[in-house]
């Protein structure tokens, strides 16, 4: 028998388990909620509108081909966040691949530059709102490589621990803390430099 | 300081160093100015980020974006699954197998008759190969000792 939800209004996980069933609209009802957030984090990652959109529309895909192997372990929008994150790491890996690494970003890579920097003593965000934090911290993420930023946004913003960044990027931990370090160290640097640009 | 208490630094403050590896780190950095500037300025860089990101809103419309997803929904469910190289490799033994294993029994029995009629025929140990794809058969013969073997392979 058939139960009839009121998609708009029924919680997540009684839409869930309703697209499990095969409803479409429950499932176009979980689109509409997260789509923002899952767009967000394939911008975050890719830094192109365009890639983001088609990045995030992959991953809704993805995940209704996969639903029936969702078992609630986690929210279902962060079991949608991490089939779109794994989607911008293999897009990332691909392009990486067919680009030649600059001597700067094999420097990173191994870590060299980050110990010449002195450290940044002053609070980088001291006195701004929440808002032109976030403005400035989106400017610096942007100057970061894609390899510090995806560091930063997995560990920072998704709560990931070394370990499961490390098997994500399909790296060694090594690496992971020395990018985290470097990305760190440089997104001080940067932060304090756009504070002093701004200050008159 | 070392590059390793740098990063140990560091895995201090994010919480991944065990309890006795972490109280000896403390200790490290307590007595060491560096480390302390160090630490000063990861956590300056850890709360910054606490704050969150920027909001994003998807630039198109919820039904121009929802119906393309719909459509490859619906093309990924109407395509049928790909079968697998080996079950392709076992679907066509399965079909040829037979009819092989006939041919080689065929060319058993007809073998030694042709011989007797045509007079020459295979010479001592002659060997033939099928020329099949995914099956293949390899037939010998020796008039010596009267005897033909046929073999057969799925590759």
């Amino acid at each position: 028998m058939s139960v009839s939800i009121d998609h708009s209004s029924a919680p997540d996980e009684v839409l869930v388990r309703a697209a499990q069933r095969g409803d479409m609209r429950a499932f176009e009802e979980l689109v509409a909620r997260h789509r923002d957030k899952l767009y967000a984090r394939a911008f975050s990652m890719v830094r192109n509108e365009d890639e983001a959109i088609d990045l995030s529309q992959e991953a809704w895909v993805k995940g209704w081909q996969r639903l029936k192997q969702f078992q609630g372990e986690s929210s279902f929008v962060t079991w949608m966040t991490r089939i779109v994150i794994n989607l911008c790491l293999d897009r990332l890996r691909k392009q990486k691949r067919s680009h030649a690494e600059s001597i700067e970003q094999l420097d990173e890579e191994v870590g060299g530059v980050e110990r010449q920097m002195p450290v940044v003593t002053i609070d980088p965000t001291e006195g701004l709102t929440r808002e032109e934090q976030r403005q400035r911290i989106d400017q610096a993420m942007n100057q970061l490589s894609y390899a510090h930023r995806t560091v930063l946004i997995l560990h920072e913003f998704e709560g990931l621990e070394y370990k499961e960044i490390a098997q994500r990027m399909g790296c060694s931990i090594g690496t992971i803390m020395s990018r985290l370090f470097y990305a760190r160290r440089r997104l001080a640097v940067l932060l304090a430099d756009l504070r002093e640009s701004r200050t008159p | 300081m070392s590059d390793d208490t740098s990063l140990k630094v560091q895995a201090w403050l994010d919480g991944e160093l065990v309890p006795s590896e972490a109280a000896a780190l403390g200790r490290v950095v307590a007595g060491d100015p560096q480390a302390q500037a160090l630490a000063a300025e990861l956590r300056r860089t850890k709360s910054a980020l606490a704050v969150g990101e920027l909001p994003r809103v998807l630039p198109e419309s919820r039904e121009f974006y929802w119906s393309r997803i719909e459509r490859a929904m619906r093309e990924t469910e109407s395509r049928p699954e790909a079968a697998p190289e080996s079950s392709r490799v076992a679907s066509l033994f399965r079909w040829f197998a037979p009819a092989a294993l006939a041919a080689g029994l065929a060319a058993l029995v007809a073998l030694p008759l042709l011989q007797k009629r045509g007079g020459g025929g295979w010479g001592n140990g002659a060997e033939i190969e099928s020329p099949l794809e995914d099956i293949s058969s390899f037939t010998f013969r020796s008039e010596a000792d009267r005897m033909t073997v046929v073999w057969i392979n799925a590759r």
